[in-house]
């Protein structure tokens, strides 16, 4: 055998990912969107547990013949990122997600103010709007229906719908459910500046009542029954949600509920990213789909709070004026980010008033209420 | 018709948005019956027997009924926003939330 070094390094380099950016330069392009989530992840710390995994994802997604999303081979052989992917494929990580959401969530105010959930229902108009909006714009039905559920304010919903009905839109979906989430702080005062008035944001609402342990237990079980025989589509998140939030408040195990919102949350979530970001290659995601889905995004997640906020003052009235509108704008189901928004907007117009408490009760609605929104998108249009 | 949208399309969007009402207003008629439930038990059960005797009263503390924590605290020369004050202190210094913390007595040395 005859060796040459500059012929050897010549190789390598011809068969590198390097030259390979000649036959597709769009993964450059791709590589440059990484970075900016990336930066906006690290920088700006826009929900980095989520960004950064992802950014990570398309980062590696774009590498040219690394052979990461391979399905498997006649010889056994297959992608590491495929293999993840199986998770999102079969709606696994984002219920898992969901049952440390569950066991991180105190459902006491909803229990203590059981009128939240009709504010947690209002905000979910943006899911039926943006699947309109979709709608008009030539989406066809089932992936119009999966965009709207990013009105809901919530990844992993959000997710499990799109691995069910649109399953090539994902990334971007997953994307934008999660920078507009990071962005609720922006994207919602205004809003509810303009829609309500200072006498309204004025408002101090009375104390709730104390919520007894075992209400709370009973809670869980009494939803996860109702919801799911009712609509069997949202069990994977009603039950695992129901079941986080039993682990929780049951109080015989504290284990498997410190479990549950830390150490597998955390762990799911390092696959949830990475699977989502992988999908996110030149081929899909730099189209046109991918603008019109981020700006549909913005619409629905504006869309939930105005649905919200009009119920708000719906309440305001019925109430005689008890009930400060602030609290509707909660019930897009970003928690606890949505209610620290009400807090923060009521405490702008009154400076003894704390919402936070009563925000939480429309704010865990809303979890509830994008999850039964999203069964009723997989049982109308999951085939 | 623009883009996709049809007259169906609409029909499907409302009967989803009523759907979502529906199912959380039956949950919010649900969780008061179920709470009334619980507390009826729960009131049974924490009632006293004729045998058991008579706690001495209080000497005539202030009494501040749960706020984001359950159950009621008892107040000793501390006025109402003080005790907030401590409460949200032990509640930020412990790390634990307010709604898991239980006080009894906040008296005044």
């Amino acid at each position: 055998m005859e060796f040459s070094f500059i012929g050897t390094l010549q190789k390598i380099l011809a068969e590198s990912g390097f030259a390979a950016f000649a036959d597709d330069p769009r993964n450059l392009i791709m590589i440059l969107v990484a970075c900016v989530l990336l930066y906006l992840g690290i920088v700006k710390k826009f929900e980095p547990l989520l960004l950064v995994p992802i950014a990570f994802g398309v980062l590696m997604a774009n590498f040219p013949l690394t052979g990461i999303l391979n399905p498997p081979d006649a010889n056994g052989n297959v992608g590491l990122f495929w293999v993840f992917y199986q998770g999102v494929q079969y709606a696994v990580y984002p219920s898992i997600i969901f049952l440390g959401i569950g066991a991180m969530t105190d459902f006491g105010p909803l229990i203590a103010r059981p009128s939240s959930m009709l504010l947690g229902a209002a905000a979910q108009f943006g899911i039926f709007s943006a699947f309109l909006l979709a709608l008009a714009l030539g989406f066809p039905e089932n992936v119009a229906a999966a965009i709207g559920v990013i009105g809901g304010a919530d990844g992993p919903t959000a997710i499990l719908t799109a691995s069910k009905l649109a399953a090539a839109y994902l990334p971007p979906i997953a994307i934008a459910a999660y920078s507009y989430m990071a962005l609720i702080p922006l994207i919602q005062p205004p809003l509810m500046r303009a829609l309500t008035t200072k006498k309204e944001r004025e408002v101090k609402m009375e104390q709730l009542r104390p919520v007894s342990k075992t209400e709370k237990i009973v809670f869980p079980i009494v939803v996860a029954i109702f919801v799911i025989l009712l609509l069997p589509e949202t069990a994977p998140l009603i039950g695992m949600l129901m079941l986080g939030n039993l682990f929780k408040e049951c109080g015989v195990v504290d284990r498997l509920s410190d479990t549950a919102q830390n150490a597998m949350i955390n762990i799911v979530t390092v696959f949830l990213g990475l699977s989502v970001g992988c999908k996110a290659t030149a081929a899909t995601f730099l189209t046109w789909d991918t603008i019109k889905i981020i700006i549909l995004g913005l619409l629905a997640f504006m869309l939930s709070t105005v649905g919200g906020l009009l119920f708000g003052k719906v309440m305001y009235r019925l109430s005689g004026g008890k009930i400060n509108p602030l609290i509707g704008s909660a019930g897009v189901s970003a928690v606890p980010m949505a209610a620290r928004v009400s807090q923060v907007e009521g405490q702008k117009a009154n400076p003894a008033n704390f919402l936070l408490m009563h925000a939480m009760g429309p704010n865990v609605a809303g979890v509830i209420g994008s999850a039964i929104a999203a069964g009723f998108m997989i049982k109308v249009f999951g085939g | 018709m623009i883009g996709n949208l049809t007259g169906e399309s609409f029909l499907i969007a409302l009967s989803g948005i009523v759907i979502v009402f529906l199912m959380l207003a039956v949950l919010c008629l649900l969780i008061p019956v179920i709470s009334r439930i619980v507390q009826f038990f729960e009131a049974r059960g924490a009632k006293p027997t004729a045998a058991e005797p008579q706690t001495p009263p209080a000497p005539a503390p202030t009494v501040l009924a749960g706020t984001a924590f359950a159950g009621e605290v008892t107040l000793i020369d501390v006025d109402e926003k003080t005790a907030a004050c401590i409460m949200a202190i032990v509640s930020h210094e412990t790390g634990i939330p307010l709604s898991e913390l239980i006080f009894k007595t906040i008296r005044a040395l």
